[in-house]
């Protein structure tokens, strides 16, 4: 089955946000993913890019840090995978708000959390691992119905 | 992000429009406060927001508390689908009146 790979370095700015954004949504038209999905897609990718930008490079001390953004689609599953070499950071050891936090009054809620446990919900599959020095956050959306396993 | 403030009978109607990710929520947050700590009725018009990512939710619960604390009244106008999706995970809808049209909003008070 034929795989598309499309590939782009960002600085890691806020200033970046959009453009990260407009990028995935143009790949993510060309393998026909929906407007809903492809919202959420982004919406989960921009929650972990903002970490990278705020926390990942800032503890570092990296000034002039890149996030490199990889799309692979093979019409079964579209990839997303984010490279950083900014300090390890795995999102997925990040405590995310219980249930019974979610209920709590706003004005008692604690805010921490939130941006990672929307990036997990918002996609089919997330992952995270750390090699040859890179943070490498993986996102994946099913392409076809009935093919979950595909992520 | 454009940032639109006009005051109709003791209500607030914050107009946002573009998107509220974490480029531009600071930006709204500095723009809305002062505004906001002075009103007990806010009318948020998010017809022309068509993203907002936890950046932008951080900003609607400060608005939030400062409202709450007054025993104030905050509406929402104009919520996208993929934003209520978002309102939704969080369990940020439970807490907000949302409602269709300006209209139905500013009678809501």
């Amino acid at each position: 089955m034929d795989t598309i790979t499309e590939f782009r370095k960002f600085s890691a700015s806020l200033d970046s946000l959009e453009p990260i954004r407009e990028f995935l949504a143009v790949s993510a038209q060309k393998v026909g993913l929906d407007k809903s999905r492809t919202y959420k897609l982004c919406l989960a990718v921009d929650e972990i890019a903002t970490n990278i930008i705020n926390y990942g490079y800032l503890n570092s001390g990296i000034a002039d840090g890149i996030i490199d953004v990889n799309v692979i689609s093979d019409y079964e599953k579209l990839t997303v995978i984010l490279e950083d070499t900014a300090t390890p950071f795995n999102p997925l050891e990040t405590k995310l708000p219980a249930d019974d936090e979610l209920e709590l009054p706003l004005e008692k809620r604690a805010i921490g959390g939130l941006g990672i446990m929307i990036a997990k919900e918002n996609v089919d599959d997330f992952k995270y691992n750390y090699e040859n020095g890179k943070n490498k956050n993986i996102f994946c959306v099913v392409l076809s119905q009935g093919k979950m396993q595909a992520c | 992000m454009n940032v639109i403030i006009k005051t109709s009978r003791n209500i607030v109607i914050i107009t946002i429009e573009g998107s509220i990710d974490s480029k531009t929520a600071g930006n709204l947050q500095s723009q809305i406060m002062e505004t906001v700590a002075k009103t007990n009725n806010v009318l948020l018009d998010l017809s022309g927001v068509g993203y907002i990512s936890s950046a932008g939710l951080r900003v609607l619960l400060m608005i939030y508390r400062q409202i709450k604390s007054k025993n104030g009244k905050v509406i929402l106008v104009g919520v996208s689908e993929e934003i209520r999706d978002v309102m939704s995970i969080t369990g940020f809808i439970n807490f907000f009146e949302i409602t269709n049209t300006l209209e139905n909003a500013i009678n809501s008070f």
